[in-house]
């Protein structure tokens, strides 16, 4: 009898000896979180840690070392993380300034523009020793940066959503028109009036309020709503047979006579097209 | 005997499982567990911010993410912390005038104390 209830006794005490260590381990004693990696922390302070990169770029133009600094987040993309941080911030109201940088930084990884003073500058990366496996907290892998590349094709939208709070732009010259151009593309929604906003260096400009106005109505709408089309990227939704006016608020002349102009199909019929225009300041 | 030596099995097993191959998951840290260099790192990343703003209460605001400590007492751990880690003397510099600025600073607002 007593040779058969004994494996249940030693089982029953496994168990229970497993359970208390359990319990110790994750309860009681559980793993000291100390040196942890920034790849660790929370959204909401990653956000910051961030920011103070992007700050810290605004200062030295190191992009080498932002880049090394980016990577210790372990952001899929941080170009995506940049954009939609800076989209946040700036639907958040928080100020233009500190947009701006989160805005650069993501605009620098991009690309550098024609005149980049960051690359001419010694590069100084960080790095940083690994975090202590036995910690449970790994150190970021270093990121891949996509290559350079120009303006990114603009693919299929809507339009820009409405803003629930104006943006204070920052004080600058007057934008001026760079280029305008029409879009005869059936994938665009009819009448698709794109604008990008860009500065002498190329790169984009978020949060420019922009100004279109026709015979009695007026409308107001904003850079960088769709990161993912551009930080500086704006659209509006234009009726046919209607005369535009468009201007940024904070200076410039108006560009008159905007339209949508009249195209054809590969079918044979007609339809609306849509205006691309560049301005810069 | 034999149910002391289950019992004291069942208890290393459950560290084992519990310390090594399961252990409670961080994730959503506050940076007060950051490692110190990374610490130091984003103190120094502050006075970088502020050679160019020159605005102490957007670096008070920063170094807040440490807690409450004063934000002056915060970066001087910067100091202490950098030449060790190979800090260059511009940067040791860009720190001592953060941790200059911070001694004197008073908050412009009650929403930007730490």
């Amino acid at each position: 009898m007593n040779e058969r209830r004994l494996p249940l006794d030693i089982i029953g005490a496994l168990i229970l000896g497993a359970a208390l260590g359990l319990f110790y381990a994750w309860t009681l004693a559980p793993v000291q979180i100390i040196d942890s990696a920034p790849a660790a922390l929370r959204a909401d302070f990653k956000n910051q840690y961030r920011a103070a990169i992007a700050a810290s770029f605004a200062s030295n133009h190191d992009l080498a070392r932002a880049k090394a600094r980016l990577a210790l987040l372990a952001d899929a993309d941080s170009y995506a993380a940049l954009s939609a941080q800076a989209q946040q911030m700036l639907a958040a109201g928080e100020s233009f300034a500190s947009v701006e940088q989160v805005a650069d930084l993501a605009s620098a990884l991009r690309g550098p523009p024609p005149t980049n003073i960051a690359s001419s500058e010694s590069p100084t990366p960080i790095s940083f020793e690994p975090v202590n496996s036995t910690q449970n907290v790994t150190s970021a892998p270093q990121e891949t940066l996509p290559p350079f590349s120009t303006e990114i094709p603009l693919p299929l939208f809507s339009p820009t959503p409405r803003p629930t709070r104006t943006p204070v732009p920052a004080p600058g010259a007057p934008f001026a028109l760079v280029s305008q151009e029409s879009l005869c593309d059936e994938s665009l929604p009819d009448g698709i009036l794109q604008v990008m906003t860009i500065n002498l260096d190329g790169r984009q400009l978020p949060g420019i309020e922009l100004i279109v106005s026709w015979p009695g109505g007026e409308e107001h709408f904003f850079s960088g709503f769709k990161p993912e089309l551009g930080n500086g990227y704006a659209d509006f939704n234009m009726a046919p047979n209607i005369i535009y006016s468009l201007r940024a608020a904070d200076g410039g002349a108006p560009i008159e006579n905007l339209s949508a102009p009249s195209c054809t199909a590969a079918n044979g019929e007609s339809f609306f097209g849509g205006l691309h225009i560049v301005l810069k300041r | 005997m034999w149910i002391t030596l289950a019992a004291a099995a069942g208890i290393g097993l459950g560290l084992l499982y519990g310390w090594v191959i399961d252990p409670l998951q961080v994730v959503d840290l506050t940076p007060d567990t950051l490692r110190a260099d990374y610490r130091a790192d984003y103190i120094l990343m502050v006075a970088e911010a502020y050679q160019n703003e020159k605005d102490a209460d957007s670096a008070a605001r920063r170094l807040a993410i440490f807690g409450a400590d004063p934000p002056a007492q915060i970066a001087s751990f910067a100091l202490q912390f950098g030449p060790s880690a190979g800090f260059s003397a511009t940067e040791l510099s860009a720190i001592e005038d953060l941790v200059a600025a911070l001694q004197t600073y008073q908050p412009s607002s009650g929403d930007s104390s730490p």
